[in-house]
C-alpha cells in the first residue's frame, strides 16, 4: 500500500518540526450492503473507502490530520500540514523502518469480494421469510447485510511498519408487529470478524429471524412497565451492555487520562461486589470485537478489567499513556482513516460466575427480568448510565408474571457494580456498535444472567 | 485524476456498459478542530475528504457504488458494482434520474467569513472557552471537553439528464464540557454552538451556561415516582423531535414504519402545534437549494394547527403515492442510497415566553436535558423512555435541580397534549430546532 522509501519520507516530514513520534495509518477498505424491506430486496451498494492519517506528538499535544489523496505528494502535503501545528524546536530522529505483517489469529475463508450478489439476496431473502413466518401480527421486516473488508498499514516512526486486514460480515434483522393501532419492535444482530463462512459456522439465519419476531410479538401484548426502584435481573449476551456503559466506558484512557472518570485513582481498590470478575479481550478467535493488531499497530491483548471486585487494568491508547504514565494495551481504536485513535473496548465481558440461573430468579421477590436490552449511554465523569430494555417481564414473588415494555434501567456504574448479588453460570455475548470519540467501532458485550439488587426503572 | 474528468469518463463507461441513466453525487469537506485541556492544545485535527457515488438504471433497476478514490480502478469497481447491484434488485417502485427543477431558491452558500478565521484565531478562542469556564466558580476546576472547529463542504450532484448543480456551506462550531465537585457529588454542564455567523459566538455566554448548568446540578437528587406536568426545555425538545424526525417521512410511512400513514389531512396534534420544514432557514444549518436528487427545496408547514398536511417525500415516494415531491431526498452520507429527511424541522415559536409557560404551569418539571435517545426511544412504536435532568416548578418559578430520573410516553400521543409553544426556538446541532414546550402529562420514575 505504501513503499518504505515513502513512508520514510513522510514520516522525516511529520517530525520535522520536533515531533518526538509519528505515524501513518493508511486504509484501504471496501464495502458492501444489502437492504431487504417488505420481502423485496430494496437496495445494493458498495463502497469503496480510501485515505491515510498522519499524527504527530510532541509531548502531550497531539495533531491529526487526514486525507484522500494518499500519493507520494498527498502524504508529504499532510505531514507538513501536521508538522506545522508542533513547532516543538529540537528534533527526534525516527528509527529506521521494519516491514511486518500482522500474525493472524482470525482466519477468514470465504472472503466478501468473492460472494456474488445473488448469494447475498438468498441470504435477506430466507431471513425474510422465517421473520414473516415468526408471528402472526409480524407487519414489517427489514433485513440489512453488511461486510467490510479493511485493509490497513501502519507505519510510525519507532520503526514499526505493519499491515493487516480485517474482514467482518454482519446481518440485521428488525421485526415490526402491529395490532394497526400500536407497533412494537424486536431487533436481531449477528455478525463476527469472519467472512460468509459466518452463515454455514456460526448464525442460523432462520433461528436469528425467529428471536426478532417473537420479540416483537411479545412486546406487542405487553403492558406498560411501571416505573419505580426495584431488583433487576440482566439477562446474559447483549445484557452485558450494562457493563460496558456502566463501568467500560469509564474505564477507557479517553476518560481516565484526564480524570474524568469515576475510576480514576481506584487502580487496586474494590470497585464492584467481589463476585464480578469482568474482561476487555480482543484476543477471541474471530469474534466481532477482536483484531490482530489496534489501529496504533500493536498486538491485541486479553485484559482483565476487575477482579473479583478489584480494578486491575484500564484500556490506553499511546497518547493517553503518555499522560498516564502507564504502558499501551492494545485497545487503541479507530472507525477508519478520518479519526485519531484512541482506547476503546473490543470484547467485553462478565465472566461466568457461580449462581444457578432459576435460582436468580426464584429468590429475587418482586422486580424486573430484563431478558432483552437496546443499547444506551453513559457519562463518565459522574458514572451516570441509562439503557434500554427491549424486552422485560415482571417477576412477582420469583416468578415471571408478564411482559412489560418500555422500561428504561438509570443509575451510576459504581452503586450498580457494587450492587450485583447473583452472577449466573452461563455466559455468551452479542454483538453492537460502539460510537464515541473515534468514531464508531465495533464492539461484543457480554455476560452471564446477573442481578442487582436494586435499580431505578424507568416506565409509565 | 481531476473530478470533472474522472465524471465524463465514468460517464462515458456506463452508456457504454448498458446503463440507460445516470449520475454522479459529490461532495467534499475540509475540517479543522482544536481541542484544548489545561491551557495547552491537546489536540488538533485538519481534514481534507471527499466522496463520490454513482448511481445509474440497468435493466430498469437503480444500482450504486461509491469511491473516496478517483482513479482507473475505481472507474471499473464503480460502473460493474452498480450494474451487479442493479441486477439483484427487486423493488419494483419507479426510482429516477432528475432533469432539475424550473427554478431553484437563491440562498447564501458558504460564509466568507468563517473561510477567513486563522487556525491562530480558533485557538485562542478554544483556550479563551476554556480559561473563561474556569474562572467562574470555584467548584469547577475541571473542563471535560473543550473543541473549536469550522467545517465547509460541498455537494455537486450532475447526471445524464443534463442536471449539474452545486452548493457550499460551512460553519463554526464550539463545545464546552465542564465537571463541578462538591464533596462526593460530581456533575457536568455543557454548551454547544453550531452557526455560519462568527458574531454568534460568545466565549463568556457559553462559559456561564456550562457552569451554571454544572453547579446547579450538584445540589440535584431525583422526584417522587408519578406523573408530572412538564416543560421540555427547547434543547431537550428539540434532540425528542429529531429522535422522531422519521415518523414524518413518507418512506416510513409507505413501508408500515410510520402510523401516519394515510393521515395527511387529519388532526394528529394539538391546535396548538405548527410543525415547519423549511430548508431555506437563514440561520438553520440544514438549508440548501436542492435535495438530494437535485430537486428545488420547499418550505411547508407538515403539520399545521394539529392538522397532517404531508409527509416528506422524495421521487420515488411522491410516484408511489400520486403526489409531487416535497424535495425532501436526502442521502446519510454521499455513499448511501436516496432515503428521505427533512431540511431544518422545528416546531413553529408562538410569542410567549419560557418564563410565562413555567409561571402558568405553576407545579411541575423543567426537563433540560435527555439521555440515551439512540436506544430509549423507539422511532417506530412512538414509545420513549429516556434518562432526564431539569429542575422541579414550584409556584411557578423554578426551585431545586434534579436528576437521576426518568421521562417516559409516547411521541405520537404526546403530540396531542402539547399545551403551549414557547417563543424561544433554538436550533441544535443540526437542522432540528424547537422552542420549549409544555405537555400535559408525562411519566416519571425517580425514587
Amino acid at each position: 500500500m505504501i513503499s518504505k522509501r515513502i513512508a520514510e519520507n513522510v514520516i522525516e516530514a511529520a517530525m520535522a518540526t520536533g515531533g518526538d513520534f509519528a505515524e501513518i495509518f493508511m486504509e484501504d477498505t471496501r464495502k458492501n450492503n444489502v437492504s431487504l424491506t417488505d420481502g423485496k430486496l430494496e437496495t445494493a451498494a458498495a463502497n469503496r473507502i480510501h485515505g491515510a492519517g498522519i499524527r504527530v506528538f510532541n509531548g502531550l499535544n497531539s495533531v491529526y490530520v487526514y486525507t484522500n489523496d494518499t500519493g507520494e505528494e498527498g502524504l508529504i502535503r499532510s505531514a507538513r500540514q501536521a508538522a506545522q501545528a508542533i513547532r516543538a524546536g529540537g528534533r527526534h530522529q525516527p528509527l529506521p523502518l521494519r516491514g511486518s505483517l500482522a500474525a493472524n489469529i482470525h482466519p477468514i475463508s470465504v472472503l466478501p469480494g468473492d460472494v456474488p450478489g445473488q448469494k447475498r439476496a438468498n441470504l435477506v431473502h430466507r431471513a425474510y421469510d422465517a421473520a414473516r413466518a415468526g408471528g402472526e401480527s409480524v407487519s414489517q421486516v427489514r433485513v440489512n447485510l453488511g461486510d467490510v473488508d479493511q485493509e490497513v498499514y501502519i507505519v510510525n516512526s519507532e520503526g514499526l511498519m505493519v499491515g493487516d486486514r480485517r474482514v467482518y460480515t454482519r446481518m440485521g434483522i428488525s421485526v415490526v408487529a402491529s395490532d394497526g393501532k400500536e407497533n412494537q419492535t424486536g431487533f436481531v444482530g449477528p455478525g463476527a470478524m469472519m467472512g460468509y463462512e459466518l452463515f454455514e459456522t456460526r448464525v442460523d439465519v432462520e433461528r436469528a429471524a425467529r428471536e426478532a419476531a417473537r420479540t416483537a410479538c411479545v412486546m406487542l401484548s405487553a403492558d406498560q412497565c411501571p416505573a419505580g426502584v426495584m431488583p433487576v435481573v440482566i439477562d446474559g449476551g447483549f445484557g452485558g451492555v450494562i457493563f460496558h456503559e456502566a463501568c467500560g466506558h469509564s474505564l477507557e484512557a479517553t476518560a481516565v487520562a484526564r480524570g474524568n472518570s469515576e475510576f480514576c485513582g481506584k487502580m487496586g481498590k474494590q470497585v464492584a461486589s467481589p463476585i464480578v470478575t469482568a474482561i476487555d479481550d480482543g484476543t477471541i478467535a474471530n469474534e466481532w470485537g477482536s483484531l490482530n493488531i489496534d489501529d496504533e499497530g500493536t498486538p491485541t491483548t486479553r485484559l482483565v478489567l476487575i477482579e473479583k471486585g478489584i480494578l486491575k487494568n484500564y484500556m490506553i491508547d499511546k497518547l493517553n499513556g503518555r499522560r498516564m504514565n502507564m504502558p499501551v494495551t492494545g485497545s487503541a481504536r479507530r472507525q477508519s482513516y478520518s479519526f485519531a485513535p484512541t482506547s476503546r473496548m473490543r470484547n467485553t465481558f462478565i465472566a461466568p460466575g457461580e449462581h444457578d440461573e432459576d435460582e436468580i430468579i426464584r429468590t429475587m421477590g418482586d422486580g424486573l427480568y430484563a431478558r432483552q436490552m437496546g443499547g444506551g449511554s453513559v457519562n463518565p465523569a459522574t458514572g451516570e448510565f441509562n439503557f434500554a430494555v427491549t424486552e422485560g417481564y415482571l417477576v412477582k414473588d420469583g416468578k415471571i408474571d408478564r411482559p412489560v415494555r418500555g422500561a428504561t434501567l438509570i443509575g451510576k456504574g459504581s452503586e450498580v457494580l457494587m450492587r450485583i448479588d447473583r452472577v449466573g453460570k452461563k455466559m455468551w455475548m452479542a454483538q453492537g456498535v460502539c460510537g464515541s470519540v473515534s468514531g464508531s467501532v465495533n464492539t461484543n458485550v457480554g455476560q452471564p444472567m446477573i442481578r442487582v439488587t436494586q435499580m431505578t426503572v424507568g416506565g409509565r | 485524476m481531476q473530478l470533472n474528468e474522472f465524471i465524463d469518463r465514468l460517464f462515458e463507461r456506463a452508456q457504454a456498459a448498458g446503463f440507460s441513466d445516470y449520475e454522479a453525487y459529490y461532495s467534499d469537506g475540509d475540517e479543522f478542530e482544536v481541542t484544548v485541556f489545561q491551557g495547552e492544545i491537546a489536540g488538533y485535527t485538519v481534514s481534507s475528504s471527499m466522496g463520490l457515488n454513482f448511481r445509474g438504471m440497468f435493466q430498469g433497476n437503480m444500482g450504486y457504488a461509491s469511491t473516496q478514490v478517483l482513479d482507473e480502478q475505481a472507474l471499473d469497481m464503480l460502473v460493474e458494482s452498480a450494474r451487479q447491484n442493479a441486477l439483484i434488485i427487486e423493488d419494483t417502485d419507479q426510482q429516477f434520474i432528475f432533469p432539475g427543477s424550473e427554478r431553484y431558491p437563491d440562498l447564501p452558500g458558504a460564509n466568507p467569513r468563517i473561510a477567513e478565521i486563522s487556525e491562530q484565531q480558533k485557538i485562542e478562542w478554544a483556550l479563551e472557552l476554556e480559561k473563561a469556564a474556569l474562572s467562574l466558580d470555584e467548584r469547577v476546576k475541571q473542563v471535560q471537553s473543550c473543541v473549536l472547529a469550522t467545517v465547509s463542504g460541498t455537494v455537486r450532484i450532475k447526471n445524464s439528464k443534463g442536471l449539474d448543480v452545486s452548493h457550499s456551506s460551512n460553519a463554526l462550531e464550539a463545545y464546552i464540557s465542564v465537571v463541578a465537585r462538591q464533596g462526593d457529588k460530581v456533575s457536568t454542564g455543557s454548551d454547544l454552538l453550531a452557526t455560519h455567523e462568527v458574531e454568534d459566538l460568545n466565549i463568556r455566554e457559553m462559559a456561564n451556561r456550562a457552569v451554571k448548568e454544572a453547579v446547579e446540578a450538584l445540589s440535584a437528587r431525583p422526584v417522587a415516582s408519578g406523573e408530572y406536568k412538564v416543560i421540555l426545555k427547547n434543547d431537550a425538545a428539540a434532540d425528542l423531535l429529531g429522535t422522531f424526525s422519521g415518523i414524518f417521512s413518507a418512506e416510513s410511512a409507505q413501508k408500515g414504519l410510520s402510523l401516519l400513514k394515510g393521515r395527511e389531512g387529519q388532526q394528529i396534534a394539538s391546535p396548538n402545534v405548527t410543525l415547519m420544514d423549511n430548508p431555506h432557514h437563514p440561520t438553520a444549518l440544514g438549508s440548501a437549494p436542492f435535495d438530494d436528487e437535485g430537486v428545488a427545496t420547499t418550505v411547508k408547514a407538515v403539520i399545521d394547527k394539529g392538522v397532517l398536511t404531508t409527509l416528506l417525500h422524495n421521487l420515488k415516494t411522491a410516484n408511489k403515492q400520486g403526489v409531487q415531491t416535497t424535495g425532501n431526498a436526502a442521502k446519510g452520507s454521499y455513499a448511501a442510497p436516496v432515503g428521505v429527511a427533512p431540511g431544518n424541522f422545528y416546531f413553529e415559536p408562538s410569542q410567549t415566553s419560557l418564563d410565562e409557560l413555567i409561571a402558568e404551569m405553576g407545579n411541575g418539571l423543567l426537563i433540560t436535558d435527555l439521555q440515551g435517545l439512540h436506544a430509549g426511544a423507539n422511532g417506530i412504536s412512538g414509545d420513549f423512555s429516556l434518562g432526564a435532568k431539569g429542575y422541579l416548578v414550584e409556584g411557578g418559578k423554578i426551585g431545586r435541580a434534579v436528576d437521576q430520573i426518568t421521562v417516559a410516553g409516547n411521541f405520537y400521543q404526546m403530540l396531542n397534549v402539547i399545551e403551549k409553544v414557547a417563543s424561544d426556538l433554538k436550533f441544535g446541532f443540526g437542522r432540528v430546532g424547537s422552542p420549549s414546550i409544555r405537555v400535559s402529562g408525562l411519566s416519571v420514575a425517580g425514587q
